[in-house]
């Protein structure tokens, strides 16, 4: 292969690694605005959380004695996994059901201040400063000549990609499969009338925010371990670029998230590859505001029908 | 709403001479140590607290200046430009005339503006940008040197030791590290060192990958990082483990012990200009004997410059026997002084007359080792 697609290659596989962390957290945004129309600007701190529970977890597990790395990951998979989940659940409880059907906009400055409370809380207890911790995955493969250019994959980046697809198969399973699933979908699609027919909506309702939480705290054990350093600070940057690809894919729409991740990421390897790397946010948004102008409902959402 | 004015008016007057009262009384001197206290770097505003509060307890424990004592006090700037603004003004409302601070340039040149119109002194023992003291301050001093200097330095250490094919210079678009990536790249082009790649990466950022992959393919073999650890510590992490495995160069703003913390082994040789350790000078023994005392670490770059700040104001003091800021100008520009980090004068911009920086190879237990004079 020749030295620019050598080049290409590397950069779509720094790109599809992180747009595959943009989709999970993209799918919490894309699910809660499904069913009940809002965005929810907390969720960005609830990937935070499930970093700084992953670092806890780590540190804590290391300290034990624990020394298998597959266990130590796994557990603190599940860890973050329930912490983040838990925090979903509670936010939903403490600041969005209280005001559910009162005017669109009030949930919306709810969101904004859960946001800047967690940042806060986090920040107090745990310091602003980064927290770092050593590499515990490292190597990778290469390939490709050297002389020519020489095309790295690390196994933490095979990781991402591997624990996203299993982490996307089973919730698209889930969704399309189980019942809660096909109540998910139900309330989806009209939530007053799935309530009419039976279904306890505000469980399904909170269920979503669980499963958002859920991958949120995913994506931030991957991320944690793949950058090695967190602060308090990360969720809001990382908030807004799950939130741009969950528009970019069609808000509401499970695979669009995930599509709009993957874009994302490529277009933000991509740009910092070609042009200097401080345009690559201006190319990122850029993309959304021309894809919002001539698809207003982004890649594969659809028409809001209007409802009678 | 005339009533509540009347009482409004006097309960103001009450204040006022309340104030004043206790004014008249006064035998402290309050003096602010602006800096961030939290945020990304509030490292930096640790170093330069205890460096402040240590000569004030040392001064006040010696009887004070001319029976004075002093009082320090913390205002947090938080490294924000905006907030920098806010505790300036803070500073000039709670009477306060002498101030040692602000810590990150972006902030300091703001709130210079401030203290300078409404007759604030100001000597920053960390703030390095040139521009600041471009303006033709009266009130604005340094105990640092700038980062023009550093810049050079760190351009003449590349000339004549590095001496790289491919340079690239990268930055994280703000004052302090942008400022310092242009000087280093004008004065390597002047030697005839063409930089292959001159960019700027998002503080803030965490995934650099893209950035080290065309690193990579403009097989560059030296790069310069104008900017902080934060980011620097994950360009190394990534590069060693992407494979990418050249010299590092930074300025003091990546010298801190988080850098090891965040790049682990891959800090290992990294080159940084940085204020001479005056740590290990045997003079300030004393001085480092009496930090860990306390369970402070001395060894922070900004340190012992907020001692020196805190000297040569008080020794002005002393000597003028007055606290008007406009006197104790006077008296640092025409004086020279005898301080923690060797005898230092100032030039009629409020900069030091003498450089303080020297490169430095870092390790990554957090040592470092001088490799220049």
């Amino acid at each position: 292969m020749s030295e620019t697609s050598l080049y290409v290659l590397q950069q779509l596989i720094n790109g599809l690694t992180i747009g595959s962390t943009y989709a999970l957290i993209a799918i919490g945004y894309t699910m809660v605005y499904g069913i009940i129309g809002m965005i929810n600007f907390a969720h960005g701190e609830v990937y935070m959380i499930g970093s700084y529970t992953t670092f806890i977890a780590i540190i804590g597990l290391l300290t034990l004695g624990v020394s298998s790395l597959p266990i130590v990951l796994l557990l603190a998979l599940i860890t973050a996994i329930v912490i983040a989940s838990t925090y979903g659940y509670a936010i939903e409880r403490v600041a969005y059901r209280p005001l559910r059907g009162g005017p669109r906009l009030i949930p919306l400055i709810t969101a904004i201040g859960m946001s800047i409370f967690l940042q806060n809380y986090i920040r107090l207890a745990q310091g602003s400063r980064d927290m770092a911790m050593p590499a515990l995955v490292t190597g990778g493969i290469q390939f490709g000549d050297p002389a020519v250019f020489e095309v790295s994959i690390s196994w933490m980046q095979m990781i991402i990609w591997g624990v996203t697809l299993v982490s996307m198969t089973a919730l698209a399973l889930f969704i399309s499969r189980s019942r809660l699933g096909r109540a998910c979908r139900a309330c989806a699609q009209d939530l007053k009338m799935t309530n009419l027919l039976g279904i306890d909506t505000n469980r399904i309702i909170a269920l979503t925010f669980i499963i958002g939480a859920a991958l949120a705290a995913v994506a931030g054990v991957l991320l944690s371990l793949y950058y090695g350093t967190i602060n308090p600070y990360i969720g809001f940057m990382a908030g807004l670029k799950a939130f741009t690809a969950a528009v970019l894919g069609g808000i509401g729409s499970i695979p669009g998230a995930m599509l709009g991740g993957l874009i994302l990421g490529v277009t933000e390897a991509l740009t910092a590859a070609f042009f200097p790397s401080e345009y690559k946010d201006v190319v990122a948004f850029g993309l959304l505001v021309l894809i919002l102008l001539f698809r207003p409902t982004g890649l594969l959402g659809k028409p809001e029908v209007e409802k009678v | 709403m005339k009533p509540s004015h009347g009482i409004f008016a006097r309960t103001l007057i009450a204040a006022g001479t309340l104030l004043a009262a206790l004014h008249a009384q006064a035998e402290t001197l309050k003096i602010g140590i602006a800096g961030p206290v939290t945020g990304p770097v509030a490292q930096y505003g640790d170093m330069q607290k205890i460096g402040a509060m240590m000569a004030i307890d040392r001064i006040n424990a010696a009887g004070g200046v001319n029976g004075i004592s002093l009082e320090g006090v913390i205002y947090d700037d938080a490294c924000d430009p905006k907030q920098a603004v806010a505790v300036a003004n803070r500073i000039v409302n709670d009477e306060i005339r002498h101030v040692i601070g602000h810590l990150c340039s972006s902030s300091t040149e703001p709130a210079s503006d401030i203290y300078e119109e409404e007759g604030v002194m100001m000597i920053t023992a960390a703030s390095t940008s040139p521009s600041i003291t471009e303006k033709g301050y009266e009130l604005i001093f340094r105990t640092i040197g700038l980062d023009s200097l550093q810049g050079k330095l760190a351009a003449d250490h590349i000339i004549n030791r590095v001496k790289p094919r491919n340079l690239a210079v990268i930055h994280d678009k703000q004052q302090y590290g942008e400022g310092l990536a242009t000087t280093v790249r004008d004065l390597l082009a002047k030697a005839g060192i063409e930089t292959v790649m001159f960019e700027g990466v998002t503080p803030g950022d965490k995934d650099f990958s893209a950035l080290i992959a065309k690193l990579k393919r403009n097989n560059v073999d030296f790069v310069y990082y104008g900017g902080y650890h934060p980011e620097l510590g994950l360009i190394l992490r990534q590069s060693r483990e992407k494979g990418f495995d050249v010299p590092f160069m930074g300025p003091e703003g990546v010298v801190n012990a988080d850098l090891a913390a965040i790049a682990g082994k891959a800090m290992e040789g990294v080159l940084a200009t940085a204020p001479k350790s005056f740590e290990q000078n045997p003079e300030n023994a004393a001085l480092v004997a009496a930090f860990k005392a306390r369970d402070e670490d001395p060894s922070g770059p900004f340190v012992f410059t907020a001692y020196a700040a805190v000297q040569v104001l008080t020794d002005a003091i002393k000597a003028t026997g007055e606290t008007d800021p406009y006197t104790l100008a006077d008296q640092l520009r025409a004086n020279r002084f005898d301080t923690t980090i060797g005898e230092i004068g100032f030039d009629d911009r409020g900069d030091l007359t003498e450089s303080t920086f020297i490169v430095y190879q870092l390790h990554a237990d957090g040592s470092k080792t001088p490799i220049s004079e």
